[in-house]
């Protein structure tokens, strides 16, 4: 069984951004243009995050999904304020394939269920992001990481699998950006304790990281932002497209690189993790582009 | 290849093929196909040759039962049973259900694929696949390719007359998808309108 | 309605707020602190014809400012003081939050100057802000020089702050400004380079046309001047029983000695071009600086002013007495620097203005030995009638951001 290599995408209103801790909003350029490079070059999956939907209460990504299911063939998943049943129905007749719920599933629970009977299993994928308390424990936060909740993210990984997710992606917030790999323990005890296969969102920096989390971790998919985006910024002059919409300073710099992570393309990943017995899709044309 | 999503059964009697898709669950879609009057226009349809494809949970629909949830008869289309995929990874660990990510589909019988529905595309390409449920058909001479998880090779393509089935999802698939898609076409004999489902089970299931 | 309301502190009656970004006519401009009494008139946010503030005003004349003619002034300044025989060339205060990180370590790496640091810390320090402090001169790589004020006194004056001015960090703010003239002094070196100009915050734009701080913000003429926590010295001596020894810790530098020693204040904001969130992806990237792991009460950010358990009452009180509280500082800041849409602003600060600083209350109030329920009667004394109703029991704001 393949192991999956997801492009994550977060993304605030037109501009695809990255931040560090989920914190900051600079500006990277085009969504659609850095998912369409991305089908090219091999991605499994895409996941894209509507980073603020939470904060301000609105839904903003359908064009930009109906925009990518038409051209790019591979499944998509979408996240990121999805508070209700209509809005899970929005996104997929927009053309998401899958759906990734956070804040509205550990606030209520049964919605997990309620969206499971809807729209079945396959579909819900729940998104836990979680950060690490001095004494081991992970606690899950909500609101791409603004809200403590109280709730042991293991535990609720448990029962989310119970109510019938599909898949879980875990993030933990205390990497996600830093590049400096992913927490290894929290996918590690995600990923043994449910039955359901387990995304590992959120800090990888190196190849190693990449293949340590899925080597050490059994994590059955990895989802992989900065290594992927910083990437690209730095070689393809077309995905920065300056408009004036958030944070563009680091775009009118010139696009420097961010020394916190080192870049690479899904094809350098995905080599390293063969070279280390995983097996994955292959990339170019083998997979038959 | 023009497409029309719909749950009305005059638009299978006037359409040139008919994709089953599918997301969901079985017992909910069977009584779906039922209750709108679905299931004897699909037997009319092929009953005239018309080609019909069936995609995931679509697939298993053809087949004469399924046991999830419960027992739930199909449509019957292809002799056979839907039964859980299982968790045995051959070597005392287990698998994941369900089975999410991209797997090879393997000529049934060896050597290069003989099915036109995936003339152009490789043996053992990857295929993107999401489910629980595998399907079992009790004729041998059925599944078209197979496909390895864990400890069991299971069906994951399947052709009966003018009726196929496939367990992965071609419109996911990349390239090699489209391409499958393209025979599908191929194989159309008419010019008439079609019928095309893309998205989740939902249409069947509400309209 | 009818009944006129009164304003306090000199505040303007009517309530308005910015046409561009969420900051109000109430919000007071940067005070000479040493000078703070209660009886003050605030100079408040001044607004134009179009109803656009300063600050906003200033951001938009950042779009048309040669930058790079900007840096070559700097260059030369910088030029003129650099030292390579050892000796300091420059002074940067702060205590490791994202803006004295990238100031120190682009004046160091980029400009090749030898800055020394310059701490005034935090009353409390959270862990994350003593984390950070460390990562800035560990990682960073940086000489300090941290002067920490008698503990007792610090507290008492605090206290005192919050008992006459509901203002819980002008101790921190007496210091932060008047530490570095003196150790500049101290140690010999001519220049001190803080960040962002306050224009950016919204005081008066004449103020940045050069990039000198204002004497008067930092150097005083004699003693009868001075008040602390909004207490005159003779009475902090009379009353408190502080002495000369426990108070001149506070007191600025004396004017006539910097005018000697030619010691200037610039805002490296002036020469760079300032963007706070990029200043802190460049402080993750180059000092380990890491934002807080959960959100800071009072708004949505998480790598703004996160270094003192008393942050949040600074905040905390602002908004009682100006109607302004964290979210509206933090969201004004970033849609002028285009971050955010004026309606993300809005709604973010009537999500999280306001929001009281739980986490570390109690300890705090320990610390100065202040009853919790003190502090919420002088919030209530505090509030200006004109900012505030009662309904239902509860205080609201009569004009809120739309």
């Amino acid at each position: 069984m393949s192991v999956r290599v997801i492009a994550r995408l977060d993304i605030k209103g037109p501009n695809l951004v990255k931040g560090v801790h989920l914190e900051g909003l600079r500006v990277l350029g085009s969504p659609e243009r850095f998912a369409r490079l991305y089908y090219e070059e091999g991605a499994d999956e895409l996941l894209y995050i509507d980073v603020v939907a939470s904060l301000y209460g609105r839904n903003s990504l359908t064009d930009i999904v109906a925009r990518t299911s038409r051209e790019i063939f591979i499944p998509l998943t979408v996240g990121g304020g999805l508070r209700t049943i209509a809005d899970i129905r929005t996104v997929l007749r927009a053309g998401a394939d899958k759906v990734a719920l956070n804040t509205a599933a550990i606030t209520r629970p049964d919605f997990v269920r309620e969206a499971v009977e809807r729209f079945g299993s396959s579909t819900v994928v729940v998104s836990i992001e979680a950060i690490r308390h001095p004494d081991g424990r992970y606690e899950a936060y909500t609101e791409n990481g603004r809200e403590r909740t109280g709730v042991d993210a293991l535990a609720w990984a448990r029962r989310a699998a119970e109510l019938g997710a599909g898949e879980i992606l875990v993030t933990s917030i205390d990497r996600e950006g830093t590049g400096k790999g992913f927490d290894l323990e929290l996918t590690r005890a995600v990923a043994t304790a449910v039955p359901i296969p387990v995304i590992a969102g959120g800090g990888a920096g190196t190849f190693a990281h990449v293949r340590d989390v899925v080597v050490d971790a059994r994590a059955d998919a990895v989802a992989i932002a900065s290594v992927l985006h910083y990437n690209v910024v730095r070689r393809d002059d077309h995905t920065a497209r300056v408009g004036d919409e958030g944070n563009v300073e680091y775009l009118k710099r010139g696009r420097p690189g961010f020394g916190k992570v080192q870049d690479a393309t899904l094809a350098d990943i995905k080599a390293v993790l063969r070279e280390s017995g995983v097996p994955c899709r292959p990339v170019g044309a083998e997979a038959g582009a | 290849m023009r497409a029309v999503i719909t749950a009305d059964p005059g638009d299978l009697d006037a359409a040139d093929a008919v994709i089953l898709p599918g997301i969901g669950a079985f017992r909910d879609a069977i009584h779906t196909l039922d209750a709108r009057a679905l299931t004897p226009a699909i037997h009319a349809a092929v009953a005239t040759g018309k080609p019909v494809l069936g995609i995931c949970l679509g697939m298993q629909l053809l087949l004469t039962e399924s046991h999830e949830m419960g027992r739930y008869r199909g449509l019957d289309l292809v002799a056979g049973e839907v039964t859980r995929l299982s968790e045995d990874a051959g070597d005392g660990t287990r698998v994941k259900v369900p089975h999410v990510g991209w797997s090879r589909i393997s000529p049934a019988g060896g050597g290069a694929f003989k099915e036109p529905l995936f003339d152009g595309v490789p043996a053992d390409a990857f295929m993107y696949f999401v489910h629980s449920y595998e399907c079992r058909p009790s004729s041998p001479g059925v599944a078209t390719a197979t496909t390895r998880y864990g400890a069991a090779v299971y069906c994951s393509a399947l052709r009966r007359d003018s009726v196929v089935g496939v367990q992965f999802h071609p419109e996911r698939s990349g390239p090699h998808g489209l391409t499958i898609y393209r025979n599908f076409r191929t194989s159309i004999v008419t010019s008439r309108e079609w019928s095309h489902g893309r998205t989740a089970g939902s249409e069947i299931r509400t309209a | 309605m009818g009944e006129r309301l009164e304003a306090k502190y000199g505040l303007r009656e009517e309530v308005v707020f910015c046409t561009r970004c969420v900051m109000s006519n109430q919000r007071p401009t940067s005070t000479v602190e040493f000078k703070h009494r209660a009886d003050r008139k605030a100079r408040v946010l001044a607004f134009d014809e179009e109803g656009v503030c300063d600050a906003c005003r200033f951001a938009e004349r950042k779009e048309q400012i040669d930058w790079d003619a900007r840096e070559r002034e700097l260059v030369r300044l910088l030029d003129t003081h650099r030292r390579t025989d050892g000796g300091y060339d420059c002074v940067v205060p702060g205590s490791g939050g994202k803006d004295s990180c990238y100031a120190a370590h682009v004046l160091k790496y980029k400009y090749g100057m030898h800055p020394l640091t310059v701490t005034w810390p935090p009353l409390l320090y959270t862990d994350i802000g003593l984390k950070n402090f460390r990562a800035w001169l560990e990682v960073g790589g940086f000489d300090n020089v941290t002067f920490k004020p008698n503990g007792r006194v610090h507290a008492l004056l605090t206290r005192l702050g919050i008992e006459h001015l509901l203002h819980p960090f002008q101790t921190f703010i007496l210091g932060q400004k008047n530490l570095a003239p003196k150790i500049a002094l101290q140690y010999g070196i001519p220049l001190i380079f803080y960040g962002e100009s306050e224009a950016e915050y919204g005081n008066p734009i004449a103020e940045t046309a050069t990039s000198l701080r204002d004497r008067s913000y930092y150097a005083m003429q004699d003693l009868s001047e001075v008040s602390l926590g909004g207490v005159t010295v003779p009475e902090l001596i009379e009353r408190h029983g502080l002495t000369l020894n426990d108070l001149s810790v506070y007191f600025p530098a004396d004017h006539r000695r910097l005018e000697a020693a030619k010691i200037e204040v610039h805002y490296l904001g002036y020469y760079l071009k300032w963007t706070p969130q990029e200043s802190y992806y460049y402080a993750v990237e180059h000092t380990g600086f890491e934002a807080n792991p959960v959100r800071t009460e009072g708004t949505y950010s998480k790598y703004n002013s996160l270094d003192d358990r008393i942050d949040g009452f600074h905040y905390y009180t602002s908004h009682v007495k100006f109607g302004l509280g964290r979210a509206s500082s933090d969201a004004a800041q970033e849609i002028r620097n285009r971050h955010l849409t004026r309606e993300e602003g809005v709604a973010l600060v009537h999500k999280f203005d306001g929001e009281f600083p739980e986490r570390y209350f109690r300890e705090v109030m320990e610390y100065i030995g202040m009853k919790p329920e003190r502090f919420h009667e002088l919030c209530d004394e505090f509030r200006s009638p004109h900012l505030w109703e009662r309904v239902g029991g509860e205080w609201r704001l009569r004009h809120r951001v739309s």
